[in-house]
Order: structure tokens, then C-alpha cells, then sequence
């Protein structure tokens, strides 16, 4: 599904990523972990096309999409959620789906259906303006318009960042819901949501890929991780 | 966590608001119509055809304004350029080829539609200051193409006179002929922007408006959406210089003067940026205060600025924003309030 080779990205002359190599398979869940500046953000804004890569390739369903732009990525199926938890705050709810549904092509009733169908309570929000959604909603939101459209690969920025345990465990049962269904490349420093959903970990350390873990027992392994973070 | 199906619900089959927003255009665009020629008809006998006229005018253009400032957060200092390109390109039509009217106010919006297609490649590609001061660049060139290199067919500084004959319907030199219509142009320009600035494509400039980035996340390509939003302001702007130039029958370089921007923002601001009935609530109020303001105080422009300043401060969401805002705190049923 998606495979990096040897990636070195630069702001300016400032190396982030050194040589990161990782790959992907269809329906997996492929978790970054690591400390604040090692470059899980840069890794997935390169992959979205917002960044450029100084060396090595990206693969995805065996087409080299390096250098492509983010609306040409979405029309192949690619959907990125950032961490900001940024909606369009003066859209209504309904109308934030309504724009994903347009740029995809799909009826805006499934559309809504399928936003509606991994939060209900949603639906009592359509015709309140976005902005007034609180930090989980808007994840929520944010989360269910990604998968506007059928989408192939899902990247997804710290999903649970600075939200109540509570919302952490809903978005957990979303992404859970997801499994099998889509690939997803997602950064996250909350290592219970990483132990309950990931297929794959790998580490990045000071924009270098640090490990890899494959098998599910390691995973389990929360104090390997730890030291990382 | 414990893996769980999510329960699969059905969906409200109530329309949300944009559904009713779409529906509600369709069904009460006349009761739009009828209101904004009522309101005008209303000011003919408070003050003069002639200036009632103007305000329409003017209106028209602040309607394409706000299309790029209130709906799409461009801010240009030089839209003027299209309001002075429609009204040299009329005037110069019936000069030198054809006394016209309805032919010249096409070839008016057909070239200020061109400019716009031209001016729109270049422009949108920039955000913030850098595009509302490539806008004031080019305005600066059109305003020195008419007063100098094109002096010879253009007349310079002095301008030139225009006299169209009557066509069909369209008689210039008739002032209730010439207002009915400005405001049947007006009301046209009002409609269409009304369906326009519902539909989708609504939610995609206004979406771009917020965040652009996010937008190309979705798949579309701003860049071809900022210039179709350009292209059509330019377009209505230059409808409003051809009216302008047949309602003055006189065109010369102040009608792209790049001082003249000011009016346009500060009536989109008063107004209320991003409704169209904010436009045209704004441009009339600009038109009051620039029209009878100046006959008691000699340097009234001073008040504009204390305006803004108040607008800035204390009335960010103009006239119309705030009368929403209002009637929203009436209707909004408790329920709606958003959860922690």
C-alpha cells in the first residue's frame, strides 16, 4: 500500500528526516511514536505532498507520488487529519461534510451517514456552526470527513492530543471500527491507544527511524516503547 | 477499550441548514427582490432619482467586492480598476463605434470579464498584503494607461463625453428609464450572487476564506476557484463602471482612481463583510455619508475614519452581521448549545 525509501526531508538546511524507511500494508495500522521534534509530523506532511523530499521515494499502491499535491493525493484516496483539530469554524457541521462530500463525488446523505454512523450525536449538531464544537467533537468531526469518499490510506496527526480520557476512548472505538478497512499511518504519543490498535510501531528518534516493531506481544510492551517518548 | 460495532443510525430526514439555505433561495428570492426594490423605490422620493441611481450603482459594485473580500478574505486595494476598465470600455464603444447602449454595456463586461480572466492568472497566487497591493499595482497602471499613453483615444486627465441613443428598452438619457434599469441590473446581480454564494461552490470560497491548505487536503484546486471568484467580481464590477458611465454620460481617470478603493472597503466593513445584504446595506450607508456628510462638513472624510475605527473596535460585524447575530440569539432553541 505505501512504502518510504531512504526519505530525507530539510527545512531549509535543516535536516528533519534522515533515511526513514517504513512500509504499509492494506488495512494495517501502522503507529509513529517518539519525543517532540523527531519528525512524525514532517513525515506524514511530506507524505501528503506538503512538504518536499530532499532524497528517497514514496510508493503508494506501486505509483511514486513524491512530489504530488495534496488535491491530486485525495483524488487517490489519501486523507490527512493534522493535529491542529482545525475545522472549518464558520461552516456548519453539515456543511464541513458537505464539502468533503462534494470534492469526492459521494451523495451527501452517505456522506452523512457514514460521518453520523461512528458518532451519532453528531447529528444533533449539523446546524451548529463548527466552531463551536468542542476539541473532541471537532477530532471527531475531523476523523469522519477523512473517511468521506472512500478512502484508501488515512494520516493522522496525534488524534488524541489534549483531549478528555473519555473522547480518547471514543476516537479509540472510531479507529478500532476502521481496522481492515483502511490503511492508516498515524502519530500518537498515547501508547494505551497505540498497544489496543497498532499493527506495526516504529520509532522515530531525532529524525532517524530508531525501531520497528512488528509483533503484537511486543507491542503490548508499553515500557520498550517508553523510553522513547 | 473494548472493540465495539457503532450503532448504525438512520438519518434525520430533516434538511440541515444548507439543504434550507438552498431551498429558502429558491423559494424567497423573489421576496429578496422585492424588498431591495422596494426599499430603493422608497428613497427616490427622499432623495433624487439621479443619486438613488448612484447608490445603485455603487451597490452593484460592492456586491463585487464582497464576493472576493467578504466571502472569499481577499482584500483588494485596487477592484476599482474593473469599475473604471467597464466604464472606459462602454464609453469609448459608443464614442468611436457604436451609440449602442445595451452593445457597449456588453462589450464593458466583456472586457472587464477578459481583465479579470488576466489579472486573476497573476494575483491569486498571492494572500494577505502581497494581494491587495498587486491589485493596487495594477489599478496604478490602469489608471496611468487612460490618463497618459492612451491619451489620444481617451482624452486624458479632461475625459470625454458620451452620448448612447436609446435601444429597445434602454434609454440613458431618461432618468426613470435609467433606473429601472440600474436596478434591474441590481437585482439580477443580487440573485445570481444569492445562487451563487449558496451553492457549493459557496462553501468552497468561503472554506478557502478559513483556511486554503485545508481545502486542497480535500481535493479541489483553490487556485482555479480564487480565479473563477476574481474573474466574476471583475465582471460585475465592470457591469457597474457601464452603468456609470451611461448614468454620468461622462467617463474620465476618477473612476479608477486608486483612492476611490477606500469607499468599497468601507462599505463592505459597515455593511457587514460577507452578506450580500450587507453589500448593498453598505454601500448605501457609504453613499449617504459621502453624499450629504460633505454638504455640512467640508472635510468629511475624517469621519470615515473614525468610523472604521469604530467598526474595528466596537462593530466588527457591520450592520448586517450584527443583525444576524441578534436574530440568531432570539431563535437559537437552548438544545443547540454545543456540549463540553
Amino acid at each position: 500500500m505505501l512504502e518510504i525509501r531512504n526519505l530525507d526531508v530539510a527545512y531549509g538546511h535543516a535536516k528533519v528526516l534522515h533515511d526513514v524507511s517504513f512500509r504499509v500494508e492494506t488495512g494495517q495500522m501502522a503507529f509513529f511514536i517518539g519525543r517532540n521534534g523527531a519528525g512524525k509530523t514532517t513525515l506524514l506532511k511530506t507524505i501528503m505532498g506538503l512538504l518536499p523530499p530532499q532524497n528517497g521515494s514514496i510508493t503508494y499502491q506501486g505509483k511514486e507520488i513524491a512530489g504530488s499535491s495534496p488535491e491530486e493525493l485525495f483524488l487517490q484516496g489519501v486523507r490527512y487529519v493534522g493535529q491542529e483539530k482545525k475545522v472549518f469554524g464558520n461552516l456548519t457541521v453539515r456543511e464541513n461534510i458537505q464539502i468533503a462530500a462534494y470534492a469526492s463525488h459521494e451523495p451527501m446523505d452517505q456522506a452523512l451517514e457514514k460521518v453520523t454512523a461512528i458518532y451519532p450525536k453528531l447529528k444533533s449538531f449539523l446546524k451548529m456552526k463548527a466552531g463551536q464544537l468542542s476539541g473532541g467533537q471537532r477530532q471527531i468531526l475531523l476523523v469522519g470527513r477523512a473517511l468521506v469518499g472512500n478512502p484508501k490510506l488515512l494520516l493522522i496527526d496525534e488524534p488524541t492530543q489534549g483531549l478528555a480520557a473519555v473522547v480518547i476512548e471514543e476516537i479509540g472505538k472510531i479507529l478500532s471500527g476502521l481496522k481492515d478497512q483502511v490503511s492508516a499511518v498515524i502519530v500518537e504519543q498515547n501508547l494505551a491507544m497505540v498497544k489496543y490498535l497498532a499493527d506495526r510501531v516504529y520509532i522515530l528518534k531525532e529524525g532517524k527511524m530508531a525501531g520497528e516493531i512488528v509483533e503484537k506481544s511486543e507491542i503490548s510492551d508499553t515500557q520498550r516503547m517508553e523510553k522513547y517518548l | 477499550m473494548e472493540e465495539a460495532k457503532p450503532p448504525k443510525p438512520t438519518i434525520d430526514p430533516k434538511p440541515g441548514p444548507s439543504v434550507e439555505m438552498m431551498m429558502a433561495v429558491k423559494e424567497r428570492a423573489w421576496i429578496d427582490l422585492l424588498v431591495i426594490a422596494s426599499a430603493f423605490l422608497l428613497l427616490v422620493p427622499i432623495i433624487s432619482i439621479h443619486r438613488v441611481i448612484d447608490f445603485m450603482i455603487f451597490c452593484i459594485f460592492a456586491l463585487s467586492f464582497d464576493l472576493i473580500y467578504g466571502y472569499m478574505g481577499r482584500l483588494s486595494f485596487g477592484h476599482l480598476l474593473f469599475l473604471g476598465t467597464g466604464a472606459y470600455s462602454c464609453g469609448l464603444f459608443i464614442k468611436y463605434i457604436d451609440k449602442n447602449p445595451l452593445l457597449a454595456i456588453l462589450v464593458g463586461i466583456l472586457v472587464s470579464c477578459l481583465l479579470g480572466i488576466f489579472v486573476g492568472l497573476v494575483v491569486v497566487r498571492a494572500t494577505g498584503a502581497c494581494f491587495a497591493l498587486m491589485n493596487l499595482a495594477f489599478n496604478f497602471i490602469g489608471f496611468f494607461l487612460v490618463l497618459s499613453p492612451l491619451r489620444d483615444i481617451t482624452k486624458g486627465e479632461d475625459g470625454f463625453g458620451i452620448h448612447a441613443q436609446s435601444f429597445w428598452f434602454l434609454n440613458p438619457a431618461n432618468k426613470t428609464n435609467m433606473f429601472l434599469f440600474a436596478l434591474l441590473c441590481l437585482l439580477l446581480v443580487f440573485f445570481l450572487l444569492r445562487r451563487l454564494t449558496s451553492s457549493p461552490y459557496g462553501i468552497l470560497i468561503r472554506s478557502i476564506k478559513e483556511d486554503e491548505t485545508r481545502v486542497r487536503f480535500l481535493g479541489y484546486n483553490t487556485y482555479f476557484y480564487k480565479w473563477l471568484t476574481f474573474t466574476v467580481a471583475g465582471t460585475v464590477a465592470g457591469l457597474a463602471g457601464t452603468l456609470s458611465a451611461l448614468n454620468y454620460k461622462f467617463v474620465n481617470p476618477n473612476v479608477m482612481d486608486v483612492h476611490g478603493n477606500v469607499g468599497v472597503v468601507f462599505a463592505c466593513l459597515i455593511g457587514g463583510a460577507g452578506h450580500l445584504y450587507g453589500a448593498i446595506a453598505g454601500g448605501v450607508a457609504y453613499m449617504m455619508i459621502s453624499n450629504y456628510l460633505a454638504i455640512h462638513i467640508l472635510r468629511w472624510e475624517m469621519f470615515l475614519g473614525l468610523s472604521l475605527l469604530m467598526i474595528v473596535f466596537r462593530f466588527r460585524k457591520g450592520i448586517w452581521g450584527s443583525i444576524l447575530t441578534l436574530w440568531d440569539y432570539w431563535r437559537r432553541p437552548k438544545e443547540m448549545q454545543p456540549a463540553g
